[in-house]
């Protein structure tokens, strides 16, 4: 085959756009690391932490939902079966593993981490895959039931398998995953989000949003585009649970039951469709608002806090009546976008 | 033998509870292409309204239930008014998510006014034997589960009567058919829609009473068993009222049989694979029409 030279929209023409982003992603890590650091000083309250750290993992599972649910247009629910098997993959890695005994104490836990995360979000990558195999077929509706159907049928079977401790759940995983690594994980995220969604290939993916018969007349292989973009979402989903598996170390099924989908839709209807920014501000709002909730309303009556589960579907079904496309729509913030052109 | 038929009618009675919650999903989604995640909640709503009329109020089954059905339907009217109406036009994805989220406030409303624990619906239909069945044939079979199949089949034949032979049956197949044309032939679209939220939140409470008098409630029962109600109106044919009967009959069938045969653990892995399977097969389900795309 000629090697082919085309002219893109979509490669930067300078490195500014980059440059943009790194900076901003350094200047969060570096901040979170000195939240990090402070961690244990008198006047730092741990609970901050806390809520930054989930912030961060929701931030993980909300925008690689949105590649399939924004930029490809289909409504997949099953984000957090794929999140499970990612956390019981990196649960059971690593309470496992037996790491040589030459290797120091100090960077053992790092290995165990690197080695925990990357298993989990390979075999949610494998899951999804082979999830995406199946579902070719179907669109709109039917392909939220299959979605949400296997994601009853992850959660039902390691309900029923005893070694993952069923119902009861796993417990006893080791505690690698501190808020600057949740925030590296970040970062990474978007690094290959971003870098994807806004190249050529991305393109394939908002084209079969717009109108697939079209895109597949261009010569778009939509059941490739769609697989590649599942696989990818799935993966990160399973970096979410991994990581979250090793944070709290206590997972168990239903914690990734109806509840959880709905979280995860909530925050990235509310952040936007389409929109990478809107993720991070969807995760963020959201979350802070429902810790936030939580604690005014037990400062009022302690029987209260109960009411907040109230509020967050109310706050949903306002944002679908006032305005459907989010906070940010599919715009993106001017350090999100990746070169000159206006991605859409 | 025996335990089959046992077996058999445990399924018919499960099968008519779901097929009142899948006949509101499928009217719903026929009329309005909205897959009304919130229908389950209904029928949890329906059945707590049921129970509160029931207990605090000691109402008899016979009033109670009728009464249960009427603000059920008004609920399930006024969420069509608040929620739904403004993004009829709207992207569809909207309105799922809308659906979605109108269920669990459903369902934390009552969780939080009521309580979580789950409940038993007073007792109020004859629950002896049917003499001559088990003289007969030895199969036991309480007049209750009788009652429950036989006023769901009712049920169920009146709304195959309204549909298909009265004016508003037929505004409704209209509005299925084609919604943009309606309104020019004079009919008050927003009045046929409302009627159908009615008539499906009614049957769902219905559903939701026979439920509590057969098993027992709980504010979450809604997402489980809404699901399976759904899952039955997509292998009947979503759309398809015939259909949707047909599904619930199977599902449940299915259901009885892998509980007393297979696992009961297993049973929500196994519903959900064979829904993964038929849509892979018969996207369309047995009795729906194959949707024609246009560029």
């Amino acid at each position: 085959m000629p090697k082919q030279t085309v002219q893109t929209l979509d490669e930067p023409k300078t490195a500014k756009p980059f440059l943009r982003w790194s900076i901003i992603s350094v200047i969060y890590l570096v901040m979170i690391f000195l939240l990090q650091l402070v961690e244990k000083a008198p006047w730092m309250n741990g609970y901050y932490l806390h809520i930054l750290t989930i912030v961060g993992l929701n931030i993980i599972l909300v925008a690689s939902l949105n590649l399939v649910n924004g930029f490809l247009g289909e409504f997949a629910l099953g984000h957090a079966g794929f999140m499970c098997i990612g956390a019981y993959t990196a649960a059971v890695i690593a309470s496992k593993l037996t790491l040589p005994v030459f290797i120091p104490g100090m960077v053992a836990p790092y290995i165990q981490l690197i080695v925990a995360l990357a298993g989990g979000f390979l075999m949610a990558g494998l899951i999804g895959y082979l999830v995406g195999l199946l579902t070719f077929k179907t669109v709109g509706d039917y392909l939220a039931i299959i979605t949400l159907g296997f994601n009853m049928i992850i959660v039902n079977a390691i309900q029923n398998l005893d070694f993952l401790g069923g119902p009861r759940g796993y417990i006893g995983i080791p505690k690698n995953t501190n808020l600057f690594i949740v925030s590296i994980c970040v970062v990474l995220t978007f690094a290959v989000l971003r870098r994807i969604i806004f190249s050529n290939y991305g393109r394939t993916w908002i084209s079969i949003r717009e109108n697939p018969i079209a895109a597949e007349m261009m010569g778009v292989n939509i059941n490739r585009a769609k697989n590649v973009a599942f696989t990818i979402a799935a993966a990160f989903a399973g970096l979410a649970g991994g990581l979250l598996a090793q944070y709290q170390q206590y997972i168990n099924p239903s914690m990734f039951d109806y509840s959880k989908i709905t979280d995860i839709l909530v925050m990235l209807y509310l952040g936007g469709m389409g929109s990478l920014s809107g993720s991070i501000l969807g995760a963020t709002s959201y979350t802070i608002l429902m810790e936030i909730l939580r604690m005014v309303l037990s400062a009022i009556d302690p029987r209260l806090a109960e009411w907040r589960m109230i509020i967050s579907p109310l706050v949903l079904v306002i944002i679908m009546r006032t305005s459907q496309a989010g906070l940010m729509g599919n715009r993106e913030w001017r350090w999100m976008r990746s070169g000159k052109e206006e991605n859409r | 033998m025996q335990t089959i038929i046992q077996q058999i009618l445990n399924a018919a009675q499960l099968g008519a509870v779901y097929a009142l919650i899948a006949l509101g999903y499928s009217m719903v989604y026929g009329i309005i292409r909205l897959i009304n995640f919130a229908h389950g909640d209904i029928f949890m709503l329906g059945a707590f309204i049921g129970f509160l009329l029931a207990t605090a109020a000691g109402m008899p089954l016979w009033v109670m239930m009728p009464l249960a059905m009427i603000l059920t339907a008004l609920v399930g009217v006024a969420i069509e008014r608040i929620a739904y109406r403004k993004l009829r036009n709207a992207q569809r994805m909207s309105l799922v998510i809308t659906a979605l989220g109108v269920g669990i406030f459903l369902e934390n409303i009552v969780r939080l006014v009521i309580g979580p624990e789950t409940r038993q619906l007073p007792a109020q239909l004859p629950n002896q034997i049917i003499g001559w069945l088990s003289e007969h044939f030895g199969i036991a079979m309480s007049q209750d589960k009788a009652w429950i199949i036989g006023i769901s089949l009712a049920l169920m034949f009146i709304l195959w009567f309204i549909v298909n032979k009265t004016l508003v049956g037929t505004a409704m197949r209209a509005v299925a058919d084609n919604k943009d044309v309606v309104p020019l032939m004079g009919i008050n679209l927003n009045l046929i829609i409302a009627a159908t939220f009615a008539i499906g939140s009614a049957l769902a409470a219905a559903g939701g009473i026979f439920y509590g008098q057969a098993y027992s409630i709980d504010p979450y029962m809604g997402i489980n068993l809404g699901w399976k109600a759904f899952i039955a109106a997509v292998i009947g044919g979503i759309g398809s009222i015939e259909g949707a009967v047909l599904g619930s009959f199977m599902l449940a069938a299915i259901e009885v049989f892998s509980v007393a045969y297979l696992s009961s653990n297993l049973k929500n892995g196994i519903v959900f694979g064979i829904l993964i399977i038929l849509l892979l097969i018969r996207p369309n389900g047995f009795l729906g029409q194959p949707e024609i795309k246009k560029v």
